[in-house]
């Protein structure tokens, strides 16, 4: 029996490995991986922005523009050499230095004294020992923005001469000169009008305005109290205050709620493969089915074979199938998350982490598994009642329905942190079961109701394996009409 | 000569229909059996049965002197009335996977294919896709799948419908290589020309029921002896002759006439009382009986009459 079983799961599984949807669909996620860090470093734009500052003011802000984006560039890089650091376990080579404490957000003053420490050169001088060989090197950040000093005719223009004055710049006729991204206007009376023009060759993004902003703010406030009596020094100091907040943060993923939805990342990521792969597979093997029938083969076969090896090496096939797709997709999940680096791989390193406990791994298999018997079955047993696809499809349409809505909406319910009790009772219907512990082992669910709930879903299966069984055994070689209900039960009951 | 298959009181029931009723029979060792009737008669419903396709209501079924079931598929070779091939699959990967399915190791399931593909002229294409095979071609390699392990019963369910004129000759041919190496082989057919030329003995059926079951000869035995003579009177009178029909138009006296005996008479009494009886005769010759004949008379149709009601394909898993 064992043999047939297996031989029929062999043809199954090449027969559907044969088709170009399984190639196209099993390498839909390794293309994905592989394009999209692609297409970002494609569609990022390579050369930094180039900015125009032109001060009426006395010159001042300007310079005060720049260094606050500059402050910003070594924040930046401040914190990415942190997660290096962190990332590699180099934190021995200077257990004081900023850039081994992580959990925390870096202040102006904090940049400053990087700065003035040496910055990123001096910081890896002193990584260097204690760097493994091996360890990729860190490349900080390159410039976002490039300074770029105004021509005479700009800067001796009136304020309201500007504008004609920069449009050459901002679209330049010629073919190979280069475009200004923005020009900040900081206006002779800046001061009395907290006006200051901005000129963007596109939509100003967020991070400049932001990062121009409090400087603009700061400036203005300085002027303001200079204005009403306050002496330069004092007016700059006072605009300058500014709370040191001593903001203390998780390392990535670490926050509890964070860790909620990473350890679910998993589980979830299986459940919607869970889904997925069966939809795939089970069409297919669908499809297969409906063909031995429309091609008059099954006559053929099943003198060679039961009716019971035929179905059981067509489930072997095709959750072999499902398996594979998993597995290949997993493999490359794996194998971005240790191959790159970055906030993606950060995430997805903890996410794996369920995969050490060995319980939650046999968990997983078995609902994986048994999920796939328990609803591959019911598409085998479509495809011995029909003689088309479209024949299928009728039976079809709702019943993926049926199994489809329930399951997107608890993932999404996991997903938004909700443990209500819609996400309880799916968990007993078993149709469901398989998809609501997957989706709850990284939420946290008792022991006792995975071990009940896979009690109750092995019943549930062998009970279908003997009522579709019976169904798949008899409408083998029925022809004619499409069953009606009445003799769908008849056959389940013969 | 050892009973290869053994039916005893078979009835093969569906809801209120019996397919099959009381059917008892027995194919020899290595003879070539014909399995007739019309359309209905409950041929396939049995064949399927012997094969454990499907079981029956009662009796008792001896394959090989066992039980049916999957573990005989080894020594049988089949050949369903409606056949068809997994598209995508190549000749010889089609060919192997069923004589794999039969028992056989990859190697020796593929080494006979190519030999049976080159003997069907198909050593070419043992690499293309069944899809990309003519209707003729893919019936060739159908015709591959049964004979791959080298079958002790070889059971064909129809072989010959559907078939062009090439491969009926072709099949023909595969019946009496198999039968000369010592297969065992059932056909059912509703085509008398084929069991004719073929049949050591057959079994005649309708609506379920064995009407006979014998050789040709036995079966022709059935009918009145028919012969075809030209004389000058009528021998209608003569003892022994059921009846006498003129045949065509008296020329100079001399009438023919297709004259069916009494059962049990020879013709050659018929000749020794007309010569006793003064009747000149010009010509005298026995008819063969066809199968046809014999069919007609036990069963009363033509044996390729239609009974849509009773197709049993319809009615099998119903």
């Amino acid at each position: 029996m064992m043999r047939h079983i297996l031989l029929v799961a062999a043809r199954e599984f090449r027969q559907i490995a044969m088709t170009r949807s399984f190639w196209l669909t099993l390498l839909i996620l390794p293309a994905a991986l592989a394009i999209g860090p692609l297409t970002q470093r494609f569609m990022s734009k390579d050369e930094p922005d180039r900015v125009m500052l032109i001060d009426h003011s006395g010159g001042g802000t300007a310079r005060a523009i720049e260094a606050q984006f500059e402050r910003e560039r070594q924040r930046g890089i401040l914190t990415d050499l942190s997660r290096y650091v962190q990332r590699y376990h180099l934190d021995d080579a200077a257990p004081t230095a900023l850039w081994s404490q992580h959990d925390r957000w870096y202040s102006d003053a904090d940049v400053a004294r990087f700065v003035a420490d040496g910055g990123v050169d001096t910081a890896l001088t002193r990584l260097k020992p204690a760097t493994p060989d091996g360890t990729p090197a860190f490349t900080p950040d390159k410039p976002r923005y490039v300074f770029l000093a105004p021509s005479p005719a700009i800067t001796a223009a009136t304020d309201g001469a500007v504008d004609s004055a920069l449009r050459p710049l901002l679209h330049p006729t010629g073919k190979d000169a280069e475009p200004l991204d923005y020009a900040v206007l900081v206006p002779a009376d800046f001061g009395q009008s907290p006006v200051v023009r901005l000129w963007s060759n596109g939509d100003a993004t967020q991070r400049f305005v932001a990062t121009l902003q409090p400087v603009l703010t700061q400036e203005l406030r300085g002027r303001y109290l200079e204005s009403n009596g306050l002496s330069a020094d004092a007016a700059r100091t006072a605009s300058a205050i500014a709370p040191a907040l001593a903001i203390s943060t998780p390392p990535p993923g670490g926050g509890a709620r964070e860790r909620v939805l990473i350890r679910s990342i998993l589980p979830l990521v299986a459940c919607y493969m869970l889904m997925m792969s069966l939809m795939l597979s089970g069409s297919w093997m669908l499809q297969g089915t409906v063909e031995e029938r429309s091609n008059k083969l099954l006559e053929t076969v099943i003198a060679c074979v039961s009716p019971e090896e035929l179905m059981y090496g067509k489930l072997v096939g095709t959750v072999g199938i499902g398996l594979s797709m998993i597995a290949v997709w997993m493999l490359c999940g794996i194998g971005a998350a240790y191959a790159t680096q970055g906030t993606i791989a950060d995430m997805i390193r903890p996410a794996l982490e369920p995969l050490n406990s060995v319980g939650t791994i046999a968990t997983m298999i078995y609902f994986f598994v048994a999920g796939y018997v328990a609803i591959a079955m019911v598409f085998l047993a479509i495809g011995a009642m029909s003689d088309s696809m479209r024949d299928a499809q009728g039976y079809l349409t709702p019943i993926l329905m049926a199994i489809i809505i329930p399951i997107t909406i608890l993932i999404q319910g996991i997903l938004s942190g909700g443990g209500g009790i819609g996400i309880e009772v799916l968990t007993w219907i078993p149709i469901y079961t398989p998809f609501a512990v997957l989706a709850r082992l990284g939420s946290g669910i008792p022991a006792w109701e995975v071990i009940a709930a896979g009690v109750l879903l092995a019943a549930f299966i062998a009970i279908e394996l003997v009522l579709l069984g019976r169904l798949f055994r008899a409408s083998l070689l029925a022809g004619g009409q499409r069953p009606d209900l009445k003799t769908i039960v008849a056959r389940m009951r013969a | 000569m050892t009973q290869l298959l053994e039916l005893t009181g078979v009835t093969k029931r569906f809801d209120a229909f019996t397919a099959v009723d009381d059917l008892s029979f027995s194919v020899r060792e290595g003879e070539v059996f014909g399995f007739l009737g019309g359309n209905g008669a409950g041929k396939t419903t049995t064949l399927r049965m012997v094969l454990d396709i499907i079981r029956p209501t009662g009796g008792t079924i001896s394959v090989m002197g066992r039980a049916p079931g999957r573990e005989n598929s080894r020594d049988i070779g089949f050949l369903p009335e409606e056949r068809g091939l997994y598209r995508q699959m190549t000749a010889i990967d089609t060919i192997t996977y069923f004589g794999r399915l039969k028992g056989m190791t990859a190697a020796a399931a593929r080494d006979h294919g190519r030999e049976l593909l080159t003997r069907f002229e198909l050593g070419d294409h043992e690499k293309t896709a069944v899809e990309k095979l003519s209707k003729g071609m893919a019936q060739k390699v159908q015709l591959a799948t049964a004979l791959v392990n080298r079958p002790r019963l070889l059971i064909l369910d129809e072989p010959f419908s559907g078939l062009d004129p090439v491969n009926q000759g072709l099949l023909e041919n595969e019946i009496l290589h198999a039968a000369q190496r010592g297969a065992t082989v059932i056909f059912s057919t509703h085509v008398m020309q084929h069991a004719e030329r073929l049949c050591d003995r057959l079994l005649l059926l309708a609506k379920g029921r064995k009407r006979f079951e014998g050789t040709q000869d036995e079966a022709r035995a059935t009918l009145p002896a028919q012969l075809d003579i030209v004389a000058r009177t009528s021998p209608a009178t003569l003892p022994g002759v059921a009846n006498a029909a003129p045949l065509g138009t008296t020329i100079d006296g001399w009438q023919e006439y297709r004259v069916s005996l009494d059962p049990g008479v020879d013709p050659g009494d018929l000749l020794l009382r007309c010569t006793e009886g003064g009747v000149p005769l010009r010509r005298f010759e026995p008819r063969r009986a066809t199968l046809h004949d014999v069919f007609l008379h036990l069963v009363g149709t033509a044996p390729d009459a239609a009974t849509p009601d009773l197709d049993p394909n319809r009615r099998a898993a119903a």
